[in-house]
């Protein structure tokens, strides 16, 4: 009996992912639990096991996007005859039950194997199921290539006819990746020669975007709808650099050596389990207040942003933290993070210390209510009790989401964390 | 139209041998275009299919004889009796058969669609019943108008079982409308005998009119005087405003249901004995004791007429396909 | 001008022709005394007596049929079929007969006939008396197919279908009698074959019929709100469709979302998006989505019975996925 390997749903929210490649071929035999093939999600890539024992008779999608669910290959015995529905296409709000679970349980359990032609079925009255190709792969970037064959509305391709312009050289951003007008208007653009022409400024790198650089397009553009504020406030670091030193003191050989970042993690994380209006999250018009701190830490890699979690942050020693924050960024530059590494967060650090930045304002990572971006730690002029000091400071900036934290929420909470910050150990 | 020496009383009726001469040539006629047509849709010369009145030639010239110009006749399938006896020359009958404009129905009709409006032929209908209610419309029309005329629909005992018939009788009736509901029982629907689709005796088919309070009038359906004064007296009836009349003509079918009808569902012992008993043709012929020299001149008048026919219509006019959908709106 | 009721605007309508035209009656059940099972012919007995407002007995394949005879015979009958689901009783009548007898008579006859029908769900009266049948009847040659969705569009379209030389099979909706609007003072006829374009917008055109005209005004409210402009567009007659006016629609806005009560598939809809995808193909942006009934006979309790039909929200989605990105 052939089993259908259907595209997982890896973590919360993921509605697709793409295919990068298959690490099995057509006609080689796998192990339940093998390596099948590597997946490109919105968030990280992974090999995808495969659930059953057998041959890998076919591979119904060898690359691109694809929903959840979809059959991408079918396992099965050696020359098992191999008949496919067409995939059912996707609703296109999965949020929106289309059917009710009567109704499913009222389906004949045999509907699967059946080989007739699509019922009428209620979907046909979304008008989705009789009117959308039931080619399982979409979204496919540079040009909507499915199969081979360029996805485009029947107007993007008269516009693109009248103006002599390759569909394949554009990205859609219709459903499923189809070409519309609006993308042909605007890859013509550029090209349309004219009086008004600018002068030529070089050659032009044309990056497409990959699926975590859309992914990040697309949820801080959502994040950019949150009305927010900043808060910001600079702290005296010499305590926080002189936890470090200490701790580092206490490491053993060949371990992971914490830096200031990994102590600040921790007496934020302390921090935002006492105030946990700023520990939250804002989903669905609900404010969803978390006892847990998982902290997740912005990391630059070369395929773009990742915020990998550190899980339980406030119940964990600086070493630990360390630990686990210097296994995440390992593995998210070499672009091995799973989903789980992913997920959860409460609130995110984001520090440009490194780069010398000294302030800077952090977008929103959604549904997290607050996100506090961290500067670099330099010797600073400072007044203290009316004298003129040099002393280590860092200045902080705390974005709030206004639908969910007031000014004076996000105040204390900076406060706790600039008095931990300069006396960690209160925190520890 | 044909006359009646008597007018008065009902059993002193008795028509002219003159009229029944009339009705002989009538009959004949009828009955040559049939065979001719049987002839040329064997050499493959007619499209469709056809279904012949061979064997009821009386009912249809008894009927319509009785009526007026103005008086509106619906049709069945088997529809070239009736046309003829309405009064459409057997030329545009038969160019209608081949298709042509010269056609009564201008060629798109055809055999099962025969109309002649001018003549008060309403059209003829390939659905069984189907034609029935809309000759309970057109007399509704002459009753609201007040005008002095009559509706009749030719069926067949196969019809009678429909709802189609009994929906219509039932608001004839309600109404009393001028309507006369002309039954032609040959106790065959297609194949199926009289037995297997009717739980009552075939020669009591009238009593399905009864069942609605409509008058009904029985008649020998091969005997073509018989059927004129039932019809008469159904006409008087009904054009009188006392209601719809049902007139039950049992006649028979001398052929199959069809062109090439093999007939395996029939005993041809007993349809041999009905062909040489129940002719309505030959009945009346010797009735009239025609000579030889007589029926010979009465059958060449038909025959060359015919076969006029048939050459007309060979030399009619073959209609422009763009023209198919002329008709679909008015 | 005037404000009616939609029901008042098709008494008005018979009640002109009545006036006006000495052929003109009408035949149906319970049109008599009753004054209709949906109250439209009330009043029509006593003004014109029990010849021209004719009570039946249930026998709807011989009204029809009696329709036609009278028809051909020169009258100008105006058939009430008391519920559209009662049109298969009748269907021989119609289909074989009132469309054809022009055609199989090679132009000979006419049938001036208008067959006035209705049904629509929104008050859970079960399987029987709710369907929405009129895509059925535009698949015949012959008939003419008439859905008028407001008060002045019911009476100059009734007006102009009593005044049609073919039978005209005309779809009233049951939920829309109590509904008002203005109609003109003077009673003209609409002509049959023309549209109307009830909302002018440049993103989504939503060609619907009957209720969900109603239900699609209300979803271009709400697209409005999301910066989503929807124009409107009636056929109000189906057969003949004037194609002209949808395709010019569509032109404009490069998208399509078709909308009726009927169930969806093998239903109006799949017509228009034919018609659209050949007359507009190179102007489409996104496919043509339809609107219609879930495929089932419908339920009887409400919640059911709401389920199953379509509403604004269906129409609202619909209009969302032809303009949605990925």
């Amino acid at each position: 009996m052939a089993v259908e390997v259907k595209l997982p749903r890896l973590g919360q929210g993921m509605e697709a992912g793409t295919i990068v490649r298959w690490l099995k071929s057509e006609g080689e035999n796998v192990v339940k639990g093998d390596p099948l093939y590597e997946l490109d999600t919105d968030k990280v890539t992974q090999e995808v096991e495969a659930e059953a024992d057998g041959v890998l008779l076919k591979i119904v999608v060898s690359d691109g996007e694809v929903d959840v669910g979809t059959t991408v290959g079918v396992i099965g015995a050696e020359g098992e005859e191999v008949s496919l529905e067409p995939p059912e296409p996707q609703p296109a709000e999965p949020s929106e039950p289309k059917e009710t679970p009567a109704e499913e349980a009222a389906r004949p359990a045999a509907e699967g194997e059946r080989k007739e032609p699509a019922e009428p079925s209620d979907r046909s009255s979304q008008g989705r199921a009789v009117e959308r190709e039931p080619s399982a792969p979409h979204g496919a970037p540079a040009g909507a290539e499915a199969r081979g064959r360029v996805k485009a509305s029947p107007l993007a391709r008269r516009i693109a006819r009248e103006r002599g312009i390759e569909l394949a050289s554009l990205r859609g951003t219709g459903p499923d990746g189809r070409i519309v007008a609006e993308d042909v208007e605007r890859g013509a653009a550029p090209s349309r020669p004219g009086p008004a022409e600018a002068p030529a400024v070089g050659e032009v790198e044309v990056v497409e975007l990959n699926s975590i650089r859309r992914t990040i397009a697309r949820r801080l553009t959502e994040a950019w709808e949150a009305p927010v504020f900043q808060l910001t406030v600079t702290a005296d670091a010499s305590e926080l650099v002189a936890t470090r030193e200490q701790t580092l003191a206490l490491v053993a050989e060949g371990d992971v050596k914490p830096t200031v970042n990994d102590v600040l993690t921790r007496v934020v994380a302390a921090a935002l389990v006492q105030h946990r209006a700023v520990n939250a999250h804002f989903v669905e018009g609900q404010i969803r207040r978390h006892s847990a701190a998982h902290v997740g830490i912005a990391v630059a890699t070369p395929n773009g942003l990742v915020v990998p979690v550190i899980r339980d942050a406030d119940r964990k020693t600086v070493r630990e933290i360390a630990s686990a924050r210097a296994d995440l960024v390992s593995r998210a530059r070499e672009g091995k993070l799973q989903l789980q590494d992913l997920e959860d967060g409460t609130f995110t650090i984001s520090n440009l210390g490194m780069y010398g930045i000294e302030q800077f304002v952090a977008v929103l990572n959604p549904p997290q209510v607050a996100i506090l971006a961290v500067g670099a730690i330099a010797d600073r002029s400072l007044v203290v009790d009316g004298e003129l000091e040099v002393a280590p400071t860092m200045t902080m900036t705390l974005t709030c989401d206004h639908r969910a934290i007031d000014g004076s929420e996000g105040a204390e909470f900076l406060r706790t964390v600039k008095a931990f910050v300069e006396a960690p150990a209160l925190a520890l | 139209m044909a006359t009646v020496e008597e007018k008065a009383g009902s059993g002193g009726r008795r028509v002219s041998e003159e009229v029944l001469k009339g009705f002989f040539r009538e009959m004949l006629l009828i009955r040559r275009f049939e065979e001719k047509v049987e002839e040329r849709f064997r050499a493959g010369e007619l499209p469709g299919f056809l279904h012949v009145a061979i064997g009821q030639e009386a009912a249809a010239t008894g009927v319509c004889a009785a009526l007026e110009r103005d008086d509106v006749i619906a049709s069945t399938h088997r529809a070239h009796a009736h046309a003829i006896a309405k009064g459409t020359p057997v030329e545009r009958i038969m160019a209608e058969l081949y298709g042509k404009v010269e056609g009564c129905s201008r060629g798109y009709g055809g055999s099962m669609h025969l109309y002649d409006v001018a003549v008060g032929n309403l059209g003829a209908n390939a659905v069984v019943a189907g034609g029935i209610p809309g000759i309970v419309g057109a007399a509704l029309a002459f009753q609201m108008r007040g005008e002095p005329r009559v509706a009749v629909a030719f069926f067949g005992d196969g019809a009678t079982n429909t709802g189609t018939f009994h929906e219509s009788l039932n608001l004839a009736q309600l109404w009393k409308v001028p309507a006369v509901f002309s039954l032609e029982n040959n106790g065959w629907a297609e194949s199926t005998p009289a037995r297997q689709q009717l739980p009552l005796p075939v020669d009591e088919l009238a009593k399905r009119a009864l069942a609605y309070g409509m008058k009904t009038i029985e008649a020998d359906g091969q005997d073509v005087e018989a059927v004129y004064l039932a019809a008469l007296a159904a006409r008087e009836h009904a054009v009188a405003g006392k209601g719809p009349v049902l007139v039950h003509l049992r006649t028979h079918r001398l052929t199959g249901h069809y062109v090439g009808d093999p007939q395996v569902y029939r005993d041809k012992d007993e349809l041999r004995r009905e062909r040489e008993t129940k002719d309505p043709i030959e009945l009346l012929r010797a009735r009239l004791e025609l000579s030889e020299s007589e029926l010979e001149t009465i059958d060449a008048a038909a025959t060359a007429e015919v076969t006029a026919a048939v050459e007309f219509a060979k030399a009619g006019t073959d209609p422009p396909p763009e023209d198919a959908l002329k008709y679909v709106y008015a | 001008m005037p404000e009616v009721t939609y029901r008042e605007a098709v008494r008005d309508a018979l009640t002109h022709a009545l006036r006006t035209d000495e052929r003109v009656f009408l035949m149906g059940e319970d049109i008599g005394e009753m004054g209709g099972s949906m109250g439209v012919t009330q009043g029509l007995l006593d003004e014109f007596g029990p010849k021209r407002i004719r009570n039946t007995p249930i026998s709807e394949m011989a009204i029809v049929g009696t329709g036609i005879g009278s028809a051909m015979q020169g009258m100008r009958p105006v058939v009430e079929i008391m519920y559209e689901d009662f049109l298969t009783l009748s269907m021989e009548q119609l289909v074989n007969q009132a469309a054809k007898h022009r055609t199989m008579s090679g132009g000979q006859v006419s049938v001036p006939l208008t067959i006035r029908t209705q049904g629509g769900a929104g008050w859970s009266p079960g399987a029987q008396h709710a369907q929405q049948l009129e895509a059925w009847f535009v698949h015949v040659p012959g008939l003419k197919v008439v859905f008028a969705s407001t008060p002045a569009d019911v009476r100059g379209l009734l007006w102009a279908s009593i005044q049609d030389e073919n039978p005209v099979l005309f779809f009233e909706h049951r939920t829309l009698y109590p509904i008002k609007g203005e109609v003109p003072d003077e009673l003209e006829p609409i002509p049959l074959g023309r549209a109307r374009i009830h909302r002018e917008g440049e993103d989504v055109t939503v060609v619907a019929t009957g209720r969900l005209v109603h239900e699609a005004l209300e979803a271009a409210e709400a697209a409005e709100q999301e910066g989503i402009s929807v124009e409107v567009v009636d056929p109000r007659t189906l057969q003949p469709l004037d194609e002209e006016t949808i395709l010019e629609s569509v032109r404009k806005t490069t998208r399509c979302v078709t909308a009726h009560e009927a169930v969806t598939r093998g239903g109006f809809g799949a017509e228009l998006a034919a018609v659209v995808q050949h007359g507009a193909f190179d102007w489409l942006d996104a496919p043509i989505e339809r609107v219609g009934a879930k495929f089932g006979p419908l339920p009887f309790a409400p919640a059911l019975e709401q389920w199953v039909v379509p509403h604004a929200a269906d129409v609202l989605d619909a209009v969302r996925r032809t303009v949605a990105r990925a």
